[in-house]
């Protein structure tokens, strides 16, 4: 899950990056308004972390303009002004949730998850698909019951495919929503990852669409 | 004697007492005066009586006793000297007269006596002048008495009128001792007496300012907290890393990340006392001080720091240049004018200092500087600088420059702006060395 940060403070923004990136999530960080605008004009995200005291243009700004071009893109609000007001002004500039600084970093994970689960249609925390349990939270995954060790790599593109299950997703898509700015990517990356899950899940699990891309075998 | 009442009813009372007895002492001096001509009057016409009766009519019994009040008493002498007459045989009268009035003294006190000679004899009558005194002193006390009579309705008519006239004194006193410590609304002064009105104005002026200045500080700590939550969120952030850190290379990035953002707070945390102790000390404790020593103490302290950052930190011009002002402040003044500059500047970069009199045109080459001259402190670094249109903004609490690292308090302008308020100076932003990086430069008065 490809997450971009917006916050003007080097050492919040710098913990919320590592901490997330622990969690599995690939993060992308910008320091202003503009340069958020910007790449959210060019590049897919996930969900966007957005602080509103920002130098240049106000997160808000940047909030409302992004709804105005009819973005669906999953938005979580962090900010110090804790005023009802302007909690109900983010929420209502198009916001899908608001936490008030200082917050902790795993509530800060719990909510994106939350709010990922929620734009992928499903009220579940666990995804299940063909007796593979994914639990975002955790991190665990099992098949039958049994647990499988996963790299955080594999992780985040198991979840990748089974946010739509059936749904094709190609290589560069992939790449670009596992991978963050600055990241190297090995030419093969995505096989490996790929030839990877299918040892530990079954060969027929992820189905290769020639000349297309990957999805999970979609269930019968 | 604090109470006005009392103090009113004294100095009245006292004024009354003292002006009865000036009226009395007065009315006894005019009634001794016309008791004078009074007496003289008869003294003179019973001497001129008794001087055209023959001899034997006065050695009758004829002679009226004299009227005890009067107290006349007359002598007869034949013009050989020997005593003829005495009507009542007095103690210790002059044995000889003159002519006319005169006045004696004797041991029965002073007599007021009149001679006239007739064709044979010499006839003295004389009297005692307490008997006029007696009458004056009647006369006077007898206007004093009513006066006296009256005193305790007169004390008690002031303590009332007294205690009305402050009444509304009362009613303010009672405004303000059951007003809220929060309430700074003004005290009404309709229906005050013009007396009181001066003090209520003052009062409410005060009001005001205090009004203003708990404003500020409400805003300043709502700042303050404001602010303190960006490190605090920081430090919270940096603590959950730490203890996800698997790794022992992640823990000790962990741990230097936590440090970090723990000497920020710390930082913060100094300036905003910094701050605060700055906004009461304004206008005390001043002395003349020199500027140039001042700024070579904060240098010395700050060469350390500049060395971590290899910056080149060190005083370029210094001349003797005083200042009236607080030492404390101005030290910290200039820390935070250094600390700034080395904050900012690039690794080998260079930082200047310089303390000189101002208005270098001026002949002020008298020993020690002392002249009608300022001073001027002056700190140029070869850092980033400060845009333009940002130089007004940076001197607001809490203002940071967008994109500034590392990030600061946003105070230390602020202070170093507030502590130059506070000594008169003015402080100015320029372009630094060579056309890049920052020159602050604080221009004081003349001290």
């Amino acid at each position: 899950m490809r997450l971009l940060l917006v916050e003007d403070d080097s050492m919040i923004g710098e913990a919320i990056r590592t901490g997330l990136r622990r969690d599995g999530f690939t993060v992308d960080w910008v320091h202003d308004g503009d340069a958020a605008e910007e790449v959210l004009r060019t590049q897919p995200f996930d969900l966007l972390l957005l602080d509103l005291g920002l130098p240049r243009k106000g997160g808000l700004q940047v909030l409302q303009r992004l709804r105005a071009r009819h973005e669906t893109l999953p938005v979580l609000i962090i900010t110090a002004r804790d005023a009802v007001s302007d909690r109900v002004q983010g929420l209502d500039a198009g916001a899908d949730d608001y936490l008030v600084k200082p917050f902790d970093l795993d509530e800060l994970a719990a909510r994106i998850r939350a709010l990922l689960r929620r734009k992928s249609g499903r009220t579940a925390p666990q995804v299940e698909h063909l007796g593979v349990m994914l639990d975002p939270a955790t991190h665990r995954v099992t098949r039958e019951g049994r647990d499988i060790a996963l790299s955080p790599r594999e992780f985040a593109l198991l979840q990748l495919l089974l946010e739509r299950p059936g749904n094709i997703l190609s290589r560069a898509q992939i790449e670009e929503r596992l991978y963050g700015w600055g990241e190297e990517v090995e030419s093969n990356a995505v096989e490996v990852h790929i030839h990877a899950l299918r040892r530990k899940l079954g060969a027929d699990f992820i189905v290769t669409v020639r000349g297309v891309g990957y999805r999970v075998r979609p269930a019968a | 004697m604090t109470s006005l009442r009392t103090r009113l009813l004294v100095w009245l009372l006292g004024g009354v007492v003292l002006l009865g007895a000036a009226g009395a002492w007065i009315v006894y001096r005019n009634a001794l005066a016309e008791a004078d001509a009074f007496f003289d009057y008869h003294l003179r016409e019973t001497a001129l009586l008794l001087r055209d009766q023959p001899v034997q009519y006065m050695l009758g019994p004829a002679i009226p006793p004299g009227d005890a009040d009067y107290d006349f008493v007359v002598q007869v002498w034949s013009l050989d000297g020997i005593l003829v007459y005495l009507s009542r045989p007095h103690a210790v009268l002059p044995a000889i007269t003159t002519l006319g009035f005169s006045t004696a003294s004797t041991s029965e006190g002073r007599w007021r006596v009149y001679g006239v000679q007739a064709v044979t004899r010499v006839i003295q009558v004389a009297q005692p002048m307490r008997v006029r005194e007696r009458q004056a002193a009647d006369l006077a006390l007898r206007t004093l008495v009513p006066f006296a009579l009256l005193m305790p309705l007169l004390a008690i008519l002031i303590w009332f009128a007294v205690g009305h006239a402050l009444r509304p004194l009362q009613r303010l006193t009672q405004l303000v001792k059951t007003r809220k410590e929060t309430a700074l609304d003004p005290l009404p002064d309709a229906r005050l007496p013009t007396e009181v009105q001066p003090l209520v104005s003052a009062l409410n002026d005060l009001l005001q300012r205090l009004g203003a200045v708990l404003e500020r500080e409400r805003g300043f700590m709502a700042d303050a907290a404001h602010e303190l939550r960006t490190p605090l969120t920081a430090l919270h952030l940096q603590m959950s890393t730490l203890a996800r850190a698997g790794t022992e290379a992640e823990r000790a990035d962990a741990m230097a990340r936590l440090s970090a953002g723990v000497q920020r707070a710390i930082r913060l945390v100094e300036q905003l006392l910094a701050l605060a102790q700055q906004e009461p000390r304004v206008g005390s404790e001043r002395a003349k001080l020199r500027l140039d020593e001042l700024a070579r103490d904060v240098v010395a302290e700050m060469v350390p720091v500049a060395d971590a950052r290899h910056i080149d930190l060190g005083i370029c011009a210094s001349e003797p240049a005083t200042v009236l002002g607080d030492a404390q402040a101005l030290r910290t003044l200039i820390r935070n004018l250094v600390d700034n500059a080395v904050r900012y500047t690039p690794e080998g970069g260079t930082v200047d200092v310089s303390a000189m009199a101002s208005a270098p045109s001026q002949p002020i080459h008298a020993p020690g500087g002392v002249g009608q001259a300022g001073s001027l402190l002056r700190v140029v670094d070869s850092g980033p600088g400060i845009a333009e249109q940002e130089r007004s903004r940076v001197f607001d609490r809490f203002y940071r420059q967008p994109g500034t690292s590392p990030p600061g308090s946003g105070l230390g302008l602020a202070i170093v702006k507030s502590i130059a308020d506070a000594h008169g100076a003015s402080v100015a932003l320029n372009s630094g060395l060579a056309g890049r990086g920052l020159a602050v430069t604080v221009s004081f008065p003349p001290g």
